[in-house]
């Protein structure tokens, strides 16, 4: 594509002037200023991974700096290492501290997770003046100064940093269009419904904060042979992370080039005012200036340069084709005829076929026990209904066996195996899958990637590969297909009607090829014509072996569909059976049905 | 016996200026979820009003403390709406960071306006102490020891006691609901910054006689002020007064026990390990989480 | 759709080019001022804004007496001298950007160096590796000279190291019934001032003089009840402490709410500040010791002029810092009027080798650029600071000790 061939273009035209910069002038200055400019871009990209595409915004990423510069001037100046291998110790040090960092967010997310950053790098400091012994403390640290003749001037500085830059931001990219960085949007979006489709987060969160940090810190180490003095305050400094996210803000955050041309518009800026402004209220200016700036960009370009402007320009192109409703039910759609349930009445309760059960489980909130000891299974191939009055248990059920919520007592057995112990993304890899009844689904991808996004197994190859391959874009827009979604393949999820995400978020359970489906109302608030797809998907699922749990109000919908029915009451399974048999049941009604329901008169569907 | 006694009256009057700092903080986290990071730099606004007060017309800073209240509680109320209010519409996580940029631009222009030098109130009683036995109670610190625990029963008293406290916890909790029965959350919203602003004019009056301080104070005050809440539960006032006194009194036994050096430590140490077990604080009641939206 | 996304590219490329090629523009607008006929400039970064902006303004001063009246004497080596000033608001980073700058953009002839050791460690190093001399006004810490830096000066008769030199001559001095038992040492985490107090301890240690409590504290520290109540628990008789700038009467007032008076009190830096008694309380100043580089009533040459032409200049009496300042223009300018030309090799060299009358009396240099001088030993006496010792600076011959207590 031309477009492609053009942009190659101006990165490879702007490569080759920031690096022939060094060889045509003698500048020092200039070239000084440059080398602040990649130290923020490299920065910037990084925290772009963490804030960017996983959406965990830190306020602390000067650490990493801070950890590199020290570890570097450390090992340079008591172990006599050259800071150039000195600098891969730093980055080692802050990928550790990244990953340690990472493990944090297991329970520390969104607003809590900005202050522990905050409060790290304000620690950091105090412990790396207080540890004086080793860092030199309040009195600095001196690192020797380089050997090479002033002929070469900075070139060594200036080049490995430029080439960080390049690695930096070549691997931002890979990120980003690859596997990882479709999991890591999918966690900015809905981190607790990613767990749940498979994707083991921690370890998708774990790569994205080392790749940050490792980059900074490699950057950091450099820096602090540039500079050749190092002292606390100056590198743990709160300023230098304000930039870092002011860069990525400003620039595009989520966006590759962004946070680059961030940092490409800040340092200069920062640089142009400290020596422009004189007089005594130049340091006050300053302030005003980029905090300004970086309120302005928060309230008024929330998105960034870079995005606004494309933004723009894809607008002005030709408007973009709407996707004509789909084909009605029953047309050329269906590739499975529906009917009605494989045996009437029928009241097994096999064990042997049971796919999923729970024994006893229990689950207290302080003194209100949601879940009090409910045993219900559900078979192979069969369609189980779960029904109960608004408040009785049966959400809070579907938690625990998803393992959103911790059982209090009991235990959950799916394919005789039990994950009780198991957490989310175990669970899924087990072959567990749930819809809601409002649907989930992640909005920065786009419908195909929302359906290839759950895995069963993850493997770090498998990370870097393309986020949706051909097999797989393939195989998705059949299933979209089976729905009469084909149109919306690459649309937004926001796009969609409400009964249309809700088919959606039912093909990505499938696609997980699952032994066990939980799904939670999903007839609610759909029109009858699209309930009958739903049916149809469901039977289709039942068919291939996916024994599928059902929680629905919409009685004639379950019956159509269910072999077995458990009815909840105040946490308690108060009955089971066929739909018949429990609409008949005294205790039942009731509770529940109210004595003008009879389940058993609905008919089948044709 | 009067070492550990001393450090114990030291920590705990600390302690009550901490927890008095801190509760604006509280209430616009623990009504709103909005953690305001300009929370130190309009403490230093308001000690550096005072000290003017004191200054200029000698007004004693305690008394100025209540004369500030009204040009912070307008301050709040113009944030509110200027700022926080949009930025909440357009991405809620970018909450923090707008306010992160508030604290430097109030930075900048408090240094514009009084420049950098160190200011301090220095009333008559700055300098003297009470003597109860062996042990000394610095008289400055005793009074704003009654302030803190005379302002933080006030504000208790205002969320539970009135229909305006009443209100602002409805609409914190559901905003639809809310509005349903006359609630405009928005609204309340302002009042929640009004109040919560205008109680950090007490704690800028403290820091006015008690410390010395400079513009750029207000980074020393902001790390205090997140670890207090975040001890004692975002958005429960009396759990922001003891969490304040723990850490005053953690404090002074670090600096009197262990190391002068550590004691820099203790007010941002508890910030890590208390997000690390027990995000939702000490003293904050446990809700159900998986009802969320 | 091609052509929008070719030139949304060249847009963002031309953008980004231009960027940098504006941030070039603007600095490479400055001058190239270095031609022999010229004026001689002289480069220096200073923390005029920022946390010590009211303390640097008056060093500033100094510096633009020093060159006012050698240019009113014809300038250096018949050129006029213009001072190049930039602002790094007490950032070392800034300060180490604009010192590249003066060096590598503007090209100054000379440099003069800034105040803190914080700042000086960055640009000396810069100045070494470019092979410029470097005379600072200020920043004592003993570590900025031990790099092996050949273009470096202190303009201080004594670092911080040697500091306490005078006086633990005089406790030393004193009869062994009058000396004191007891000491306790309290220092900010600051290199101006723990590492003096480090050549303190271990110096009185080795007198027999018992240490009963020693803590450093941060230097974000504005509470010192509680440090002050520890030191009075312990009673020492000679109490040390390593102020850097407010913490001084910070501490004292905290020791006067506890009632607690030493017999004798030594502090650095902070006693010299002028707002000092009105901080502590006029009376309390009664007896207190600080160590200074310059007494405005020594009787070295110059010195009296000095304070004669900068309080008709400023209207206002210079300060310690002026005084730096003032120095460092006087050493740089007797090498240069010694060498007689703008050669930084030979200009150090000529320093190491030979000393430099100033008006904080004749400055000498070992070869790492440490000064072999020791510092004024001062003390506040009757709401004035004499100098007690060495006695070529001394003001006046008594010496006030015990202190008196605190006066209510």
């Amino acid at each position: 594509m031309t477009s492609n061939l053009v942009r190659r273009a101006v990165i490879t035209l702007a490569l080759a002037a920031l690096a022939g910069i060094p060889l045509v002038s003698d500048d020092l200055y200039y070239q000084s200023v440059l080398m602040l400019t990649f130290m923020l871009a490299i920065g910037a990209s990084g925290w772009n991974i963490m804030g960017g595409y996983a959406g965990y915004i830190s306020l602390g990423n000067s650490a990493f700096i801070g950890l590199g510069a020290y570890t570097t001037g450390i090992l340079a100046a008591k172990q006599g290492v050259s800071p150039f291998v000195g600098c891969l110790a730093g980055g080692l040090v802050a990928g550790l501290a990244a990953a340690f960092l990472s493990l944090v967010t297991r329970r520390t997310r969104g607003v809590y997770f900005v202050i522990v950053t905050f409060a790290a790098l304000e620690l950091l400091g105090v412990a790396a003046t207080t540890w004086s012994g080793v860092t030199g403390g309040s009195q600095g640290l001196a690192l020797p100064l380089p050997t090479w003749s002033m002929a070469y001037q900075n070139w060594p500085f200036y080049y490995p940093l430029l080439g960080l830059l390049v690695l930096t931001v070549a691997v931002s990219a890979a990120v980003r269009r690859g596997k990882l960085g479709l999991g890591l949007f999918a966690i900015a979006d809905d981190e607790d419904k990613a767990s749940g489709l498979g994707l083991r987060t921690a370890v998708y969160k774990m790569n994205a904060f080392v790749l940050a940090g490792t980059f900074t810190g490699i950057a950091g180490g450099i820096y602090a042979y540039y500079v050749a003095f190092l002292n606390v305050a100056a590198v743990f400094d709160i300023v230098t992370s304000m930039l870092i996210v002011l860069a990525a803000l400003l620039g595009g955050r989520g966006t590759v080039w962004g946070p680059v041309l961030g940092a490409f518009i800040i340092e200069p800026l920062a640089n142009l005012t400290s020596t422009s402004l004189g007089g005594a209220d130049a340091g006050a200016i300053r302030l005003l200036l980029f905090g300004g700036l970086l309120g302005a960009v928060v309230l008024f370009l929330p998105r960034g340069v870079l995005p606004t402007v494309t933004g723009y320009c894809r607008r002005r192109q030709a408007p973009r084709r709407v996707p004509t409703r789909p084909a009605p039910a029953g047309a050329a759609g269906a590739a499975v005829p529906a009917h009605g349930p494989r045996q009437d009445g029928d009241p097994h309760g096999d064990v042997a076929d049971d796919v999923l059960e729970a024994c006893g489980l229990v689950k207290a909130f302080g003194g209100l026990r949601a879940v009090d000891g409910a045993d219900l299974a559900v078979a192979a191939g069969r369609v189980t209904g779960l029904i109960g009055p608004n408040g009785s248990g049966k959400t809070t059920l579907f938690n625990l066996i998803d393992g959103t919520v911790r059982a209090t007592s009991g235990q959950v057995v799916l394919a005789g195996q039990r994950i009780g112990r198991l957490g989310r993304p175990a669970r899924a890899h087990a072959g567990l899958a749930r819809t809601y009844q409002l649907p989930r689904l992640f909005g920065s991808l786009t419908v195909v990637e929302n359906i290839v996004i759950p895995e069963r197994r993850l493997s770090f190859a498998r990370l870097w590969r393309h986020r949706v391959t051909a097999a797989e874009r393939a195989r998705a827009i059949a299933m979209l297909a089976e729905l009469g979604l084909a149109p919306y393949a690459d649309t937004s999820p926001a796009e969609l009607s409400f009964g249309q995400r809700k088919l959606v978020e039912l093909a990505q359970v499938r696609w997980l090829d699952p032994v066990v489906v939980l799904l939670d109302e999903p007839a609610a608030g759909i029109s009858p014509a699209l309930a009958e797809r739903l049916a149809d998907t469901i039977r289709s699922l039942a068919q291939r072996g996916t024994g599928v749990l059902l929680v629905e109000h919409d009685l004639p919908f379950l019956a159509r569909l269910c072999q077995r029915v458990y009815v909840m009451a105040n946490g308690k399974i108060i009955a089971s059976g066929t739909a018949a048999q429990v609409s008949a049941d005294r205790a039942v009604v009731d509770a529940y049905l109210g004595d003008e329901v009879a389940l058993a008169s609905a008919e089948p569907a044709p | 016996m009067t070492e550990l006694g001393q450090a114990l009256v030291f920590g705990v009057l600390a302690g009550s200026v901490y927890g008095l700092m801190a509760t604006g903080l509280t209430l616009t986290f623990g009504v709103m979820k909005i953690v305001n990071m300009a929370q130190g730099a309009l403490l230093i606004f308001s000690a550096y009003l005072c000290y003017t007060l004191w200054a200029r017309f000698g007004i004693d800073p305690l008394l100025g403390g209540f004369i500030v209240t009204v040009p912070l509680a307008v301050l709040g109320v113009v944030l509110y709406k200027l700022v926080i209010q949009r930025v909440q519409r357009i991405d809620q996580g970018l909450t923090i960071v707008a306010t992160f940029a508030l604290a430097l631009i109030a930075e900048a222009a408090i240094a514009l306006a009084w420049g950098p030098n160190p200011a301090a109130a220095t009333p008559r009683y700055f300098n003297q102490a009470f003597r109860i036995g062996s042990l000394t109670v610095p008289r400055a610190q005793f009074y704003t020891c009654l302030l803190a625990v005379g302002v933080t029963l006030a504000l208790q008293a205002i969320l539970k006691r009135t229909w305006l406290g009443h209100a602002i916890t409805a609409a914190a909790e559901n905003p639809e609901g809310a509005r349903l029965v006359g609630v405009e959350p928005a609204r309340v919203g302002a009042w929640i910054f009004a109040i919560a602003t205008a109680s950090t004019a007490f704690g800028g009056a403290a820091i006015s006689f008690l410390y010395q301080f400079t513009p750029d104070s207000q980074d020393v005050w902001i790390g205090l002020t997140l670890s207090v809440i975040v001890l004692g539960g975002l958005g429960s006032v009396p759990g922001a007064f003891a969490a304040g006194l723990l850490l005053g009194v953690a404090e002074a036994i670090t600096s009197t026990y262990i190391s002068v050096r550590w004691a820099a430590a203790v007010p941002t140490l508890p910030i890590l390990v208390a997000l690390l077990i027990r995000p939702q604080g000490l003293l904050a009641r446990a809700t159900r989480q998986d009802t969320g939206t | 759709m091609n052509k929008r996304q070719r030139s949304t590219r060249c847009l963002g490329a031309a953008v980004s080019i231009a960027l940098l090629a504006v941030s070039a523009c603007s600095s490479a607008g400055s001058q190239n001022l270095a031609q022999p006929s010229g004026p001689l400039t002289i480069g220096m970064s200073l923390p005029l804004t920022g946390p010590v902006a009211d303390v640097s303004r008056s060093g500033y001063q100094g510096y633009k007496l020093w060159a006012s009246q050698v240019n009113a004497e014809g300038g250096l080596l018949g050129r006029q001298v213009k001072l190049v000033v930039l602002d790094d608001g007490f950032d070392p980073n800034q300060t180490a950007a604009d010192y590249t700058r003066l060096i590598s953009q503007d090209r100054v002839n000379l440099l003069l160096g800034t105040f803190s050791s914080l700042l000086n460690a960055p640009a000396s190093a810069i100045a070494a590796r470019q092979q410029m001399l470097y005379v600072e006004p200020s920043g004592g810490s003993a570590s900025l000279f031990t790099r092996g830096f050949t273009n470096l000066f202190f303009a201080q008769p004594g670092t911080t190291t040697s500091l306490p030199d005078q006086f633990v001559k005089w406790i030393t001095s004193l009869p062994a019934s009058q000396r004191p038992a007891t000491a306790a040492y309290v220092t900010q985490d600051d290199p101006s001032a723990s590492p003096a107090i480090a050549v303190f301890q271990a110096r009185f240690a080795a007198l027999g003089i018992k240490t009963v409590y020693s803590q450093t504290y941060d230097p974000s520290t504005t509470n010192f009840d509680t440090i002050a109540a520890a030191v009075a628990r312990a009673q020492p008789q000679l109490l040390i402490q390593g102020a850097v700038a407010d913490d001084g009467a910070q501490f004292v007032r905290s020791l006067e709410k506890l009632r607690f008076s030493p017999k004798i009190l030594f502090q650095t830096n902070a006693p010299s500040d002028d707002t000092y008694p009105a901080a502590i309380g006029a009376q309390n100043t009664q007896g207190l010791f600080a160590a200074e580089a310059w007494s405005a009533k020594a009787a070295y040459r110059g010195n009296a002029s000095f304070v004669a032409a900068y309080t008709k200049m400023f209207g206002v009496a210079p300060t310690e810092d002026a005084a730096n300042s003032y120095t460092a223009g006087q050493v740089l300018a007797a090498a240069v009027k010694a060498i007689g030309r703008i050669d930084q090799k030979a200009l150090a060299a000529w320093l190491h080798t030979h000393a430099v009358n100033t008006i904080v009396g004749p400055l000498r240099w070992n070869s790492a650029g440490d000064p072999e001088g020791s510092l004024l030993l001062a003390q506040w006496q009757d709401g004035r600071l004499q100098i007690v010792a060495p006695q070529s600076a001394a003001t006046t011959t008594t010496v006030v000790n015990p202190k008196p207590g605190w006066a209510g």
